[in-house]
């Protein structure tokens, strides 16, 4: 297929009309559950009483977005069969792995509003502020990454510009998230996900018929490399398997927008909300995943290069307009489900980290109406600010490397500070800063990792492979498996890694911020006297909004 | 790789989906009702 060959596009009429059904039928379910006195729990986790239905569609929509979608399809062009599995499949099990340790978090805060409220109750608020301000820059950051992803899906296919495509999408979620916040995102997520996993039910099977069945992988095996006809090719797991694995934990912890469902849903659904979301994730991309795959097997060359432009390209080669349609409304929810959860975090973390416990002095109750009055202030400047990044006026892919090696940094401590009495404050903030200190000259190569150099980043990485396997392990199994898994992975690993793994720096820097930010809180936690008392954190983690019912207690296991 | 087998691994995508869907799509409904039943909102 030609570089230059032109998309098929839709009218401008059909995308209006488009725009116009979505958006709109959203904002009138947004509308329906409005309240004229909105509560400010119920603004920030609805209550923390959410059926399995809701709460386990909103997960599953919140998690899909558009940047997943075109990452499996490229990882599926790129690494071949395996690669969507590279992808989605360590995507999915970073929703199954937060879920014991989602299970802890609730028992010890079951009415908080945010991870960063809790170690405020915990710590104090160098580490509340540590994990807010992690939560606002990737907030934000995914944030223009949908409104990046809704421009670019426009000025493909239909004859309005990228900023028309920018500024649609930004105004069409702003205002129907604006008035009930985390309310109207989580009910208006049921839709998305039903029109998201109804056209990826539609869309894989007519792109497999229309692009010749099974005909496509008998002519077109040449296409692909010995490493892109293997299910289990080192190429893909090295260059995009293992990486992600490594992330997985840290996405997951980081993310306020799994913590704020986690605070949101009945708590003795929390397991099977996240099961099925790990199953509704998992299948969902990896199977749009296989739409590079076939753009592989198919000798198909991506449009100016760009593979980003393939599952669009795709979608316009062997779809109708109809189908089309349904493609355009597939990423529209992909995209919009996550920007709305991504404003409702962010005005959580304004109104209740910012304004709730920074901002209104010590003894005094934060007002309910003002909290709403910031957090709805929080989501028109968070649209302005990915309206602005959108269009180009920072780089994107700096600050998602940044805030993915915050992440990275935080999960020990953050997950640590939840079961050991002994971890304090100082050891949280210093291990995180040093983790920090060691991860940025490492990502942003500043220095050679020839000779010595490198077999020592080598030795922190077996320990920090360790770490994630072993906290992997911790959620489900406990302490004692858990320090053996650690021990033999990092064993196992490092005949593998010495010498070796320094030259994939992506993998390097995050395994390093685990291992320092975990060396550095242990050694500084083991000897401290501290015997925090976890009770604690439920008195000092409450209800702000006192018109609200309390959350039935029997529902708590 | 057989080609049929790599017919099946692209095409148990979308099943799974089917599956995933339609339990979701029952339990909102579920929900739904009881909250209609209870006299309050879903969420």
């Amino acid at each position: 297929m030609p570089d230059d060959l032109e998309f098929y596009q839709l009218s401008g009429l059909t995308v209006i009309f488009l725009f116009i059904a979505f958006y709109g039928g959203t904002f009138l379910v947004s509308a329906y559950i409005g309240k004229k006195r909105e509560n400010a729990d119920g603004y920030m986790t609805a209550g923390n009483k959410l059926g399995f239905g809701v709460s386990a569609a909103s997960m599953t929509a919140t998690w899909i977005w558009a940047a997943s979608m075109y990452a499996s399809a490229t990882s599926g062009y790129t690494y071949g069969v395996s690669g969507p599995l590279h992808y989605g499949l360590w995507g999915a099990l970073m929703i199954l792995f937060i879920y014991p340790f989602g299970k802890r978090i609730r028992a010890v805060a079951p009415r908080a509003h945010t991870l960063a409220e809790v170690m405020h109750a915990r710590h104090g608020r160098s580490s509340q502020l540590m994990l807010a301000g992690s939560n606002i820059v990737g907030s934000v950051i995914s944030l223009t990454s949908n409104f990046i992803a809704g421009g670019a899906l426009v000025s493909l296919l239909s004859p309005f510009t990228f900023g028309q495509g920018v500024i649609g999408v930004a105004a069409g979620v702003l205002i129907y998230t604006l008035w009930s916040g985390f309310r109207a995102s989580v009910l208006t997520d049921f839709m998305q996900v039903v029109a998201m996993l109804g056209a990826v039910v539609v869309i894989i099977p007519a792109v497999f018929i229309a692009a010749g069945g099974t005909g496509m992988f008998e002519q077109g095996a040449e296409n692909l490399t010995p490493q892109q006809l293997d299910f289990f090719s080192s190429d893909a797991f090295l260059n995009q398997g293992a990486p992600y694995i490594a992330a997985v934990l840290a996405y997951a912890i980081g993310n306020q927008t799994i913590a704020q469902r986690l605070f949101a849903v009945r708590e003795d659904l929390i397991k099977k909300t996240f099961v099925t979301a790990t199953i509704g994730y998992g299948a969902t991309v990896i199977g749009i995943g296989m739409l590079g795959v076939m753009a592989l097997y198919l000798g198909i060359d991506p449009t100016g290069g760009d593979l980003n432009n393939l599952i669009p390209q795709m979608a316009s080669t062997f779809l109708g307009p109809i189908l089309l349609g349904v493609f355009f409304i597939m990423i529209l929810g992909s995209l919009s489900s996550t920007a709305d959860s991504d404003l409702s975090a962010l005005s959580s973390i304004m109104m209740a980290d910012v304004y709730g416990k920074n901002i209104v002095s010590k003894n005094k109750k934060p007002s309910p109406q003002r909290m709403l009055l910031v957090g709805r202030i929080t989501m028109i400047i968070a649209t302005a600010a990915g309206l602005y990044f959108a269009s180009g006026g920072l780089n994107i892919l700096d600050l998602l490397v940044f805030v993915g090696a915050l992440w990275g940094a935080l999960v020990f401590p953050v997950i640590a500070s939840f079961y050991w009495p002994k971890v304090t404050n100082t050891a949280f903030t210093v291990s995180v800063l040093a983790a920090l200190a060691v991860f940025i000259p490492v990502r942003f190569e500043w220095f050679s990792m020839a000779g010595a150099t490198g077999y020592v980043f080598d030795v922190v990485s077996v320990v920090g492979v360790g770490v994630v396997l072993g906290l992997m392990a911790f959620g489900f199994f406990g302490l004692k498996p858990a320090r053996i898994v650690g021990l033999v992975a990092a064993l196992a690993s490092a005949p593998f890694v010495i010498g070796f793994l320094h030259d994939y720096t992506v993998l390097t820097a995050s395994l390093v911020a685990y291992a320092v930010s975990t060396i550095v809180c242990y050694l500084m936690s083991v000897r401290s006297t501290q015997n925090f008392d976890f009770d604690l954190i439920k008195q000092r983690v409450g209800d702000y909004d006192a018109s609200l019912e309390p959350v039935d207690p029997s529902a708590s296991k | 790789m057989d080609p049929i087998l790599l017919a099946i691994y692209v095409l148990i995508w979308p099943i799974i989906v089917a599956g995933v869907l339609i339990v979701l799509c029952a339990a909102f409904f579920k929900d739904w009702r009881q909250a209609r039943k209870d006299g309050r909102m879903i969420v």
